[in-house]
């Protein structure tokens, strides 16, 4: 497939997507709303809105499903930060820094922080995915099971690197997490493995209510102790609201632009390949982050490139998705597949004669994110100064509130009660890491990414009829494999060779 | 082995001579001008639907052009809930744990994945208890291939698959697709490694990406994408879709084989046998008015939205289903090692 | 977080509630390994690997545990996990709450639940003080949840009297 759409074609693109632009705002903001409420994807708000995007013609209704689907993204990252409450798993890694930035008074500054993040990193991965759009497709053909299982690894390790204050508590909820995601049937024969006899397991560990309850429910049993989110430290920080901190934080983020450009690119490769999504991307990029940091030590502080590396970086997917629904018809995740069905409703065949057919509509999902994205830095980034009140709210009523709103959220994906006593018990055992130091993203991160891992291993077992060797079978797995044990040992190469230095320089 | 003996002996003779004869006493019944009294009365509010796959999911569009129509023909609409999970697993259990026996709650499940389940894993509750009393659509099991492989015809790819193991994406194991692919390789000689990849939509991006030799899946969601993929073979004992789908040739055409069409996606309403029992009239209205929708151009009409290939749908009985669960699990027996990992 | 464990940095360290998770995690390991006894090798082999890194894990926390015990820098007890004290009451009673919403939320329904949840959990919270401000916000946002994911959004709460009896309206 060939690019020769000249600068006049994507210029009349991007004119013809802003004409759009009354579609685009209530959009954005229904988006802000879902994406903030746990239980509630960007997905499953597309579904209850079927009849009314199948009514629009299918440019419209595209226009309208891209952009909530960019603004759920970061709605979602808005609790992670104020209330540590990630709205989805895309967004887990996001409260690593952004909650102690909250609690130190800076949650306007964080907010605006990661809306920098979240809308370059989309912007630009748009503009990048419009223009290698044949090249980009091609990801998909490359990374089968042996690679993804190399990537997969390369999320978990972030528990280790999220262990480094307490090393043996680290992995003990890491490997933990593990083996509650490996709760449900193997992925060949379907045993039931470890389910406590429940149906409702069958099908592994639902995420929203392991989400609930690892940190809503247990955030809201452990803040009950303060009068509110903020420390002592914080409420002083925190003064008047007022546009200062929302420039600052801007001003802040956009100096890091050379990180916004590289985690959104990992957001953006992440996201091309069906089946990895939000939460994996931005898992990878905080671990890259961290790995290549100067100040490793900084991360889980409140540390600024702590928390701008997994906006980028899931922000980045969602442009990653739309690729191979496009170019190859095979949608990257739930709301990429629901686009299918609505183009399909409308008798539009995706997969590469889309840009040679009707290029509006091959394209068209591009630049509507494009101009959601260049519309949200005007309609959401001043809304940074409000929310970061919902902070100084007491937590007499914020853990109430929380509690109620979320058990509930866990219970709308299934429709289960089972799901809402189920987050119950992650609140439980979520309170008690807390409170003894082992850390619920670390628990988390293996809920999520255990069972993933296991489906790509058991794959390429099945495949390779049970030779383990499989893993190392091929080349660009194996160059992953490198990168894989250098990221690992990279750190503690670093932390080396500070210390040569430190020795070596008698002023030190 | 006792549950393979179970299926088969609980879903054939026994089970098709008690279901007609439930549906003999209840034609007799109904035609009886007290009866039809009685019969008149219900139903009296909404019945509810068990649905064990997800929301929006195929299932839940068929259950919604279905009965769309046809509580216009009963007087009464229905209200589905959705039990997915364990592949089914969840909504039968529900179902049989759940529902009461007064002809007000059905299930509307898929058949032949569900089936072979209970052979893989027998259920909790007794077999012998529930009864599908209406198909409502089959569509065939296939062997497909990306427009890139180098497969054209089915030939090609039993010749390479005699030279080495070939990897067919599937759903899962225990699925009617699967188990042509395995009859398949066991009556051509050739290698078929099958790898369950968690539903169509992953089995079809294994396949397009080639990371997968060829797949085997219901043909619903292959022939809507020509553009990308191209049916090879099919598991029915005639090509409903020769137009759509290149004049693909049937396995017993092609390799001259007797095997049993092996329907992979056939969703089909079921009821507690109890509810038929206590209410044979109320279940004669339930048959005679479902088999009304299939001649209302209405439901033609609402079944377009689907998207599915109109050429599926039609009304099959009782007995027919019964035949077809039999017929499903007898193979599924066959190859219960397999799909149990006792054998790899 | 962290910083709650870190915060009885002049006691002794607890070991009893350290151990909790590890304790936990142990048994579940064991239980799943049970599970998968006699089950394909391909239910197994992540388990096994995984799970008996963890139980390695575990033994040695429970030996650094011991030798802490031992040296006299732990102590068995579960301070850290019930401190500070004088919330234990409100914790306990915000829990059973929370498992009172579970258990009437699916008869009740949302909004009423929710209002009902809302209102005592504030009320326990706050020492049943601005008993009218409480009401007045618990009535707003169960309504306003109300409104929103059900009329709006139609989303699949549990329903209840109040949603049954508002149906005839939207």
């Amino acid at each position: 497939m060939e690019l020769d759409y000249d600068l006049a074609f994507y210029v009349e693109m991007f004119a013809r997507t802003f004409s759009f632009w009354w579609v685009i705002l209530p959009a954005i903001f229904l988006g802000l709303i879902v994406g903030a409420i746990p239980g509630f994807s960007a997905a499953n708000t597309i579904i209850i809105l079927l009849p009314l995007t199948l009514a629009m013609d299918p440019e419209t209704g595209l226009t309208f499903m891209v952009a909530l689907y960019a603004s759920s993204r970061m709605g979602a990252g808005i609790p992670a930060i104020l209330v540590n409450i990630p709205g989805t798993a895309g967004a887990a890694a996001t409260p690593l820094d952004g909650y102690p930035m909250t609690k130190q008074g800076r949650g306007q500054q964080a907010l605006a922080m990661s809306f920098v993040a979240s809308i370059a990193g989309g912007l630009l991965t748009t503009v990048v995915a419009l223009i290698s759009l044949p090249w980009l497709a091609q990801i998909a053909f490359y990374l089968h099971s042996v690679e993804m299982i190399v990537i997969m690894f390369f999320g978990i390790s972030l528990i280790a690197t999220i262990a480094a204050k307490d090393t043996l508590k680290g992995l003990i909820a890491g490997f933990f997490g593990l083996m509650i995601g490996f709760i449900g049937t193997d992925v060949v024969y379907e045993t039931p493995r470890g389910t406590f006899g429940f149906l409702e397991l069958y099908d592994k560990v639902p995420l929203i209510p392991a989400l609930v309850g690892l940190f809503a429910i247990s955030e809201a049993f452990a803040i009950i102790e303060n009068q509110s989110i903020l420390t002592e430290r914080g409420k002083a920080a925190m003064g008047k609201p007022g546009w200062a901190a929302t420039f600052e934080g801007a001003r802040i983020a956009a100096s890091k632009w050379w990180h916004i450009t590289w985690n959104s690119i990992i957001g953006l490769v992440i996201g091309v390949v069906p089946g990895a999504g939000a939460a994996i991307a931005s898992f990878v990029a905080y671990q890259q982050s961290k790995t290549y940091s100067k100040t490793p030590e900084l991360y889980g502080t409140g540390h600024v490139e702590g928390l701008i590396a997994p906006e980028s970086a899931n922000n980045g997917v969602t442009s990653g998705t739309l690729v191979p629904l496009l170019v190859i018809g095979i949608p990257g995740g739930a709301t990429a597949a629901i686009m299918l069905v609505v183009l399909q409703f409308h008798g539009v065949t995706v997969g590469p004669d889309l840009f040679l057919t009707s290029p509006e509509l091959a394209f068209g999902p591009f630049t509507a994110m494009a101009v959601t994205y260049a519309i949200m830095v005007f309609s959401v980034l001043p809304l940074a100064r409000y929310m970061s009140n919902i902070t100084v709210v007491s937590t007499i009523y914020m853990a109430p509130i929380i509690i109620s709103f979320t058990l509930v959220g866990s219970f709308v994906p299934r429709a289960y009660l089972f799901d809402m006593n189920l987050a119950l018990v992650f609140g439980v055992i979520g309170y008690v890491a807390r409170k003894t130091g082992y850390h619920v993203a670390a628990i988390l991160i293996g809920v999520i990414l255990g069972p993933l891992m296991e489906t790509y291993f058991l794959r390429a077992m099945k495949m390779s009829q049970g030779d383990i060797m499989v893993i190392f079978s091929s080349s660009i797995g194996n160059t992953l494999w490198v990168l894989l044990v250098i990221s690992m040992a990279l750190p503690y190469f670093m932390d080396y060779r500070r210390n040569k230095a430190a020795l070596n320089d008698p002023y030190g | 082995m006792d549950f393979d003996d179970k299926i088969d002996l609980g879903m054939s003779r026994r089970d098709i001579l008690k279901g007609s004869m439930a549906v003999a006493g209840a034609v007799a019944a109904s035609t009886m001008p007290f009866s039809k009294a009685f019969a008149a009365g219900y139903p009296d509010h909404n019945l509810k639907s068990y649905i064990p796959t997800r929301e929006g999911g195929g299932a839940d569009r068929l259950h919604r052009a279905i009965t769309g129509v046809w509580k216009n023909h009963l007087g009464a609409a229905f209200e589905p809930s959705f039990f997915p999970g364990a592949a089914g697993r969840v909504g039968y259990e529900k179902y049989m744990g759940l529902a009461k026996d007064d002809m007000y709650e059905l299930l509307f499940g898929n058949m032949g994945p569900e089936v072979l389940n209970w052979v893989v894993k027998k259920p909790t509750f007794d077999l012998n208890t529930f009864q599908y009393f209406a198909q409502v659509d089959s569509d065939p099991g296939i062997i497909f291939v990306s427009r890139r492989s180098k497969f054209k015809t089915i030939d090609d790819l039993i010749a390479e698959g005699k030279k080495r193991t070939l990897n067919v994406g599937v759903s899962r194991l225990a699925h009617p697709a699967t188990l042509g692919a395995l009859a398949l390789g066991r009556h051509t000689g050739a290698k078929f490694n099958p790898i369950p990849l968690s539903g169509g939509k992953n089995t079809r991006a294994g396949v397009a990406t080639g990371e997968m030799d060829c797949g085997a899946l219901p043909s619903g969601g292959i022939v809507n994408r020509k553009k990308g993929f191209k049916v090879l073979l099919m598991f029915s004992h005639k090509n409903p879709l020769p137009g759509r789908s290149e004049n693909a040739p049937t396995m017993n055409d092609h390799f001259k084989t007797s095997m049993p069409s092996l329907i992979a996606g056939s969703r089909a309403f079921g009821v507690k046998k109890s509810a038929i029992a206590k209410h044979p009239e109320r279940f004669a209205k339930i048959e005679k008015t479902l088999k009304e929708v299939f001649k209302d151009p209405a439901f033609k009409k609402a079944y377009a939205k689907t998207k599915s290939p109109w050429e599926f749908v039609g009304y099959r009985d009782a007995a027919q289903a019964a035949e077809y669960t039999k017929n499903i699990a007898k193979i599924g027996a066959e190859f219960k090692d397999l799909l149990t990992g006792k054998k790899t | 977080m962290a910083e709650n464990a870190e915060a009885q940095g002049s006691e002794k360290v607890s070991i009893g509630s350290e151990l909790i998770i590890p304790v936990a995690a142990f048994f579940f390991t064991i239980y799943y390994f049970i599970t998968i006894w006699n089950a394909p090798w391909t239910a197994q082999v992540a388990a096994f690997i995984v799970g008996s890194i963890l139980l390695f894990l575990v033994v040695l926390i429970v030996i650094k545990s011991v030798r802490s015990l031992s040296s006299g820098e732990g102590e068995l007890n579960f301070n850290n996990l019930v401190n500070p004290k004088s919330f234990i009451p409100k914790r306990l009673g915000l829990l059973a709450l929370t498992i009172g919403y579970i258990f009437i939320v699916p008869s009740l329904g949302f909004t009423i639940t929710t209002f009902l949840f809302l209102s005592m959990a504030m009320l326990v919270l706050s020492d049943f003080r601005k008993k009218r401000l409480i009401f007045a916000l618990a009535a707003t946002l169960s309504l306003g949840g109300y409104l929103l994911f059900i009329v709006a959004f139609k989303t699949r709460f549990p329903a209840g009297p109040f949603e049954t009896f508002m149906k005839g309206f939207f």
